[in-house]
């Protein structure tokens, strides 16, 4: 005996079908959703973390020091992704605290921090994954 | 009664503290050396028990925590949303997903000290532990709802016991190798007593995606009676308006947002969208013109909008 299906069977495929044809409501399709808004906003701030981070005097002379032009190194930044941006505000994060503009000392971490930084823009190093290295 | 509690607690916590390297954890020791503002006791009294059965530590927790946030909720009521019969328990962002679609702010937390901080404010938490060693687990959802520093202890309602008192040192030794997951969950109009921005905004968010705007609209309200001027949060209660179809006040919102900041493309593109569903087709077109005349070429959402209020109103 095969399966026949039942008028409810097929009354219910074919449901199935055109409620898939049916456009969901239409008015609402490019509402911006607010988890998208805080996914901007968020790498707003680490943006401006990054960027307020590179502009500080004692960042810029380190970067200096070590030959690069720090207009430069703002520029780059400047020209990164969010989601790169996003780790490098993590890498920030991570830091010690108290190494703000006021203390004058860079602490040996941040030094390290920005070492790597030049280091992977002059291709010598691949610690951060998104820098863009010059002979790229 | 109460020895047999005790007993409890010492038989966990000898085999606890037999996995561990015997020493005081991390968190423990820095709150028993500065414990700051936080009082000596807390315990939440009106958490209410509900004994766990077999394998059902997950719903019995969360119904404990959702029925002390004011639902008439009962563990079976929970066990379809967070039991996975196939692993004979429950997966924590389950516990989180279904706090939401029971219209709860539910965050996070890793950090004892900010858990004993939501005790004092008398918000309880539900936690998760790994009650035997990483390579033989006993994972095990329990609510803490209160603890003792001058006796060093946490007081939870876990499995069987309604007030089971445990080392705190043997708490973080079973809750570490839990990776220190904690859930506070409130109702949507109480503040949390530690969040930053970012955690208390992602749950408020979370209630939009659960499909509870009513509970997400309460808490940006509360959210931003503390926070006055987050513009995620102002658009988060604009969406959440728009959300109960009250696009009335939804455009209200989003006027707000861009008298404010009138360089907030976003706001302009969903107050295009509360207008469109008011039948005010001309002023939509205007507001959608601004988002695209911001972003210009950087954004196509806003040209799609433009292009959908365009249309004969509905």
């Amino acid at each position: 005996m095969s399966y026949r299906p039942g008028k409810a069977a097929i009354a219910a495929v074919t449901l199935a079908f055109s409620m898939t044809l049916i456009p969901a409501g239409p008015a609402s399709a490019g509402l911006i959703s607010t988890d998208r808004i805080i996914e901007r906003e968020q790498a707003a701030s680490d943006r401006e973390r990054v960027s307020s981070f590179v502009a500080r005097d004692d960042v810029r002379k380190e970067f200096q020091k070590h030959g690069v032009n720090p207009d430069e190194a703002a520029a780059r930044v400047a020209a990164l992704s969010d989601t790169e941006i996003g780790q490098i505000a993590d890498r920030l994060d991570s830091l010690p605290a108290g190494q703000d503009a006021a203390t004058a000392i860079i602490g040996a971490a941040v030094t390290i921090f920005i070492i790597l930084l030049i280091t992977d823009i002059l291709c010598l190093t691949s610690v951060f994954n998104f820098t863009r290295c010059v002979n790229r | 009664m109460r020895w047999r509690h005790r007993l409890a607690a010492v038989v966990l916590g000898t085999s606890v503290l037999f996995g561990a390297s015997g020493c005081i954890g991390p968190q423990t020791r820095q709150i028993l050396s500065s414990r700051g503002e936080l009082p000596a006791f807390a315990e939440i009294d009106s958490v209410p028990f509900f004994p766990q059965e077999q394998y059902f530590c997950g719903p019995a927790s969360l119904a404990m925590a959702l029925a002390w946030s004011g639902l008439p909720v009962m563990p079976d009521d929970v066990v379809g949303e967070v039991y996975t019969p196939g692993r004979e328990g429950t997966f924590a962002p389950d516990i989180v997903s279904a706090a939401r679609r029971n219209g709860r702010i539910a965050i996070e937390t890793k950090e004892l000290d900010e858990l004993l901080r939501e005790l004092a404010a008398g918000h309880p938490a539900i936690v998760f532990q790994n009650l035997r060693l990483s390579v033989f687990p006993q994972w095990h959802f329990a609510v803490a709802i209160g603890y003792d520093l001058n006796e060093r202890q946490l007081i939870l309602r876990s499995g069987t016991h309604r007030r089971l008192l445990m080392p705190l040192d043997a708490f973080e030794n079973t809750w570490r190798r839990a990776d220190y997951w904690a859930l506070i969950v409130l109702p949507p109009d109480v503040a949390p007593a530690t969040a930053d921005t970012a955690g208390w905004l992602a749950a408020a968010a979370g209630l939009e995606r659960a499909s509870r705007p009513q509970e997400a609209q309460l808490a940006y309200d509360t959210f931003l009676s503390r926070w006055p001027g987050n513009r995620a949060a102002q658009m988060g209660r604009a969406n959440a308006l728009f959300a109960l179809n009250r696009f009335d006040r939804a455009e209200q919102a989003y006027r707000e947002i861009v008298a404010g900041d009138p360089s907030m493309a976003d706001a302009w593109n969903n107050l295009a969208y509360a207008l469109y569903r008011q039948g005010k087709r001309d002023e939509a077109v205007r507001a959608a013109m601004r988002a695209v005349a911001i972003a210009g070429d950087r954004n196509a959402d806003y040209a799609d909008t433009l292009k959908e209020v365009s249309r004969p109103a509905p």
